[in-house]
């Protein structure tokens, strides 16, 4: 590796950040509790906990439906409730730069305050570190959590079996379009707001209905198809998606029209993606429509035991083809 | 035809179509893409053999312009405005991305139009945008030149390659039996055009885009065909009228005028290319810094201009998905996200 170097595209969530990890991180954490899931889950007396960390580098740091705080208590809050885990305390640790206004900062906290109280999480220690102007854009914040696991829940990625459903609990691509509008280089104006919301009671409220589920994901920066790749990956299954089920927003499908991207590749950072048995499968999606972030909540496709580790798309015409996957740089500083 | 029914018997038409063999070629990019996505070839009969031609703007561009624009960038101290396709297609030493890298500004821009804005905001630099494409963006690159020069912007120039169509249709004629025709380009220059290649005994429909359209051109012309005449239909009526667009037409006229025009992998073109007129060569980058000629040499194993002309198919050049890649293209049609090699090798073909 003397050559190589770290590209835009290993923060992108996709191939090369797995492999960066792979390579580099893994490589010298390696250990029984090193996870590719979400959050670790720590054994601790009879205490099943979940934990784990997130950086936010979001730009610009305001968009329409949030700002970095709230992303970054809900990035945290999410990457919990996916292992089934009661969010139960946060820190947070922000880089600032030099310059930046104090009343932005008060904005920020108080959404973290906001979103914190929504979630039921306590925010109990911190960190804050200066950085002079121009080494750090404005202001990054890193979350670290810890939850503790319902009794009732099993999930891991590796837990999706052929026959189960793929359910989503909203329209797709919602933050990566708001954030790609925000930054005003196409001169594209639509209607969109960030999906950016904290779900664990949304979690909560679908294992009220059933506890029989597989695998439940957050789709944050590659959005739901890297995390279907993933899955497909991981549990050695194949995928089928209904084209014509996936939920898009109007405006988002015009955007993603206009500049030829995949929603299904668009970041979310409010958006559930759950394999359950198909028996178990409108349960859930009833469930989820009782819920405030998740009214559009559909079952979108399948997993089958051929084409193992792909994901097919069957398309409006009835063709079966493969969803391609994206490669080389992602939007960057999406969250 | 509408709606759900009519993309059904559409479809019912192409898959029960049991005559001869047919070669359709699609000779736009973006009609290449959206055939892929939707999976068409899966549902087409074996007779039916779809070959995608040389439509996407990037795949088409040569190497020596490629590093005509590295030499801007690198020997003249220009900044590059560019389609973001165009910055990984290689030259012959290295893709304007390898420029970047030893130093070289290039900043991509989604309109012509956002080039001059960031020439005129930036005076002390000096803008060059490369202007590439069909019918369809060339008005909006000649907008671009008449506004720097409404404005007497000094550091604003452009780097040209653009292309026509119908010059392009005489040497691809023999390479399909049918064309499925590009409609946005159609819808700027008309419909006569298809016409007359239609009296010279070349056979196509003018198509759009969605996936009922898509297929309803695909029917058309497999009816058609089995007939033995040189047809053509219009099947893009709702945008493609008879007269297209004259008022772009008119404004392309009045800023450039035709050339010949090097293609990748099909050569010289005669009279298939616009330049600037000569009023307007203080905006045209070649004359404004003497760009020397440029002998592009594209890498020997490549087989793109085989593939443009539908002689074969990507998975056939011995350098596809070893080592052209998207990550890693070698030929133009890996790069582009509307390029034949790359919609194979996305789609797993």
């Amino acid at each position: 590796m003397s050559n190589e170097y770290v590209t835009l595209a290993h923060g992108a969530g996709g191939k090369q950040t797995s492999e960066l990890i792979e390579k580099v991180f893994k490589a010298h954490f390696a250990n029984p509790q090193f996870t590719a899931d979400d959050a670790a889950v720590l054994n601790i007396g009879t205490e099943r906990l979940a934990f784990t960390t997130d950086g936010f580098v979001v730009s610009p740091i305001e968009f329409a439906g949030g700002n970095i705080g709230k992303l970054s208590v809900c990035g945290t809050v999410n990457d919990l409730a996916c292992m089934g885990a009661k969010p139960l305390y946060m820190t947070c640790a922000f880089v600032i730069e030099e310059g930046f206004p104090l009343d932005k900062l008060e904005e920020i906290a108080a959404a973290m305050e906001k979103t914190a109280d929504e979630a039921g999480v306590k925010i109990v220690a911190g960190d804050t570190k200066v950085a002079g102007k121009g080494q750090v854009d404005k202001v990054f914040i890193t979350t670290t959590g810890i939850g503790r696991i319902l009794d009732n829940a099993r999930t891991s990625g590796a837990y999706a079996k052929p026959g189960d459903a793929v359910i989503v609990s909203g329209d797709v691509g919602r933050h990566g379009c708001t954030i790609l509008l925000a930054r005003d280089e196409f001169g594209i104006e639509a209607d969109v707001s960030s999906d950016c919301a904290p779900l664990w009671n949304t979690v909560e409220r679908m294992y009220q209905a059933t506890d029989n589920i597989h695998v439940i994901r957050d789709a944050t920066r590659g959005g739901v198809g890297t995390v279907l790749y993933e899955i497909a990956g991981q549990s050695g299954a194949g995928i089928c998606l209904e084209a014509e089920k996936i939920p898009v927003a109007d405006e988002v499908k015009g955007v993603c029209g206009m500049l030829g991207l995949e929603p299904l590749y668009l970041a979310c950072e409010g958006r559930l993606v759950i394999f359950a048995p198909e028996s178990e499968a409108e349960k859930i999606v009833s469930a989820l429509r009782e819920c405030p972030y998740s009214k559009n909540a559909a079952v979108i496709g399948r997993v089958t035991a051929e084409n193992t580790g792909k994901v097919i798309m069957k398309t409006e015409i009835g063709a079966e083809t493969l969803l391609p996957q994206p490669s080389g740089e992602l939007l960057p500083r999406i969250c | 035809m509408s709606g759900k029914s009519g993309l059904q018997s559409a479809k019912d038409i192409i898959t029960s179509y049991g005559g001869k063999p047919l070669r359709i070629m699609e000779v736009c990019g973006t009609h290449t893409h959206e055939i892929f996505r939707l999976g068409i070839r899966k549902i087409l009969p074996p007779q039916i053999e779809l070959i995608s031609g040389p439509g996407c703007p990037v795949c088409v561009t040569p190497v020596g312009f490629i590093d005509e624009a590295v030499y801007l960038a690198l020997e003249k101290d220009c900044e590059i405005c560019t389609f973001g396709d165009l910055i990984r297609v290689p030259g012959t030493e290295t893709s304007l991305a390898g420029a970047r890298s030893k130093g070289a500004k290039i900043r991509t821009v989604y309109s012509p139009m956002d080039a001059v804005d960031y020439a005129r905001e930036n005076p002390d630099k000096q803008v060059v945008f490369l202007a590439v494409g069909f019918e369809t963006t060339t008005p909006s690159a000649c907008l671009a030149v008449e506004k720097a020069k409404s404005e007497g912007l000094q550091n604003f120039s452009v780097l040209g390659a653009n292309k026509t169509m119908p010059n392009a249709y005489q040497v691809l004629k023999n390479s399909a039996d049918a064309f499925l025709y590009p409609g946005h380009v159609n819808a700027i220059t008309g419909t006569q055009i298809c016409e007359d290649l239609c009296r010279q005994g070349v056979s196509g429909v003018v198509t759009g885009f969605t996936a009922s359209e898509l297929l309803t051109a695909l029917a058309v012309t497999v009816t058609l065909a089995q007939k033995g005449e040189p047809f053509f239909r219009n099947c893009y009526p709702r945008v493609v009228k008879a007269e297209g667009n004259p008022a772009a037409r008119k404004l392309v006229e009045k800023v450039m005028r035709p050339c010949d025009s090097e293609w990748r992998g099909l050569g010289v073109i005669p009279m298939s290319g616009l330049a600037l007129k000569d009023e307007y060569g203080d905006f045209d980058a070649r004359k404004k810094y003497n760009i020397p000629k440029i002998e592009g040499k594209p890498n020997p194993a490549c087989r793109c201009g085989d593939v443009l002309q539908g002689k074969c198919k990507p998975s056939d050049c011995r350098v596809f998905g070893k080592v052209c890649t998207p990550q890693h293209p070698i030929g133009a049609c890996m790069v582009s996200g509307e390029g034949a090699c790359s919609a194979y090798y996305q789609y797993g073909t």
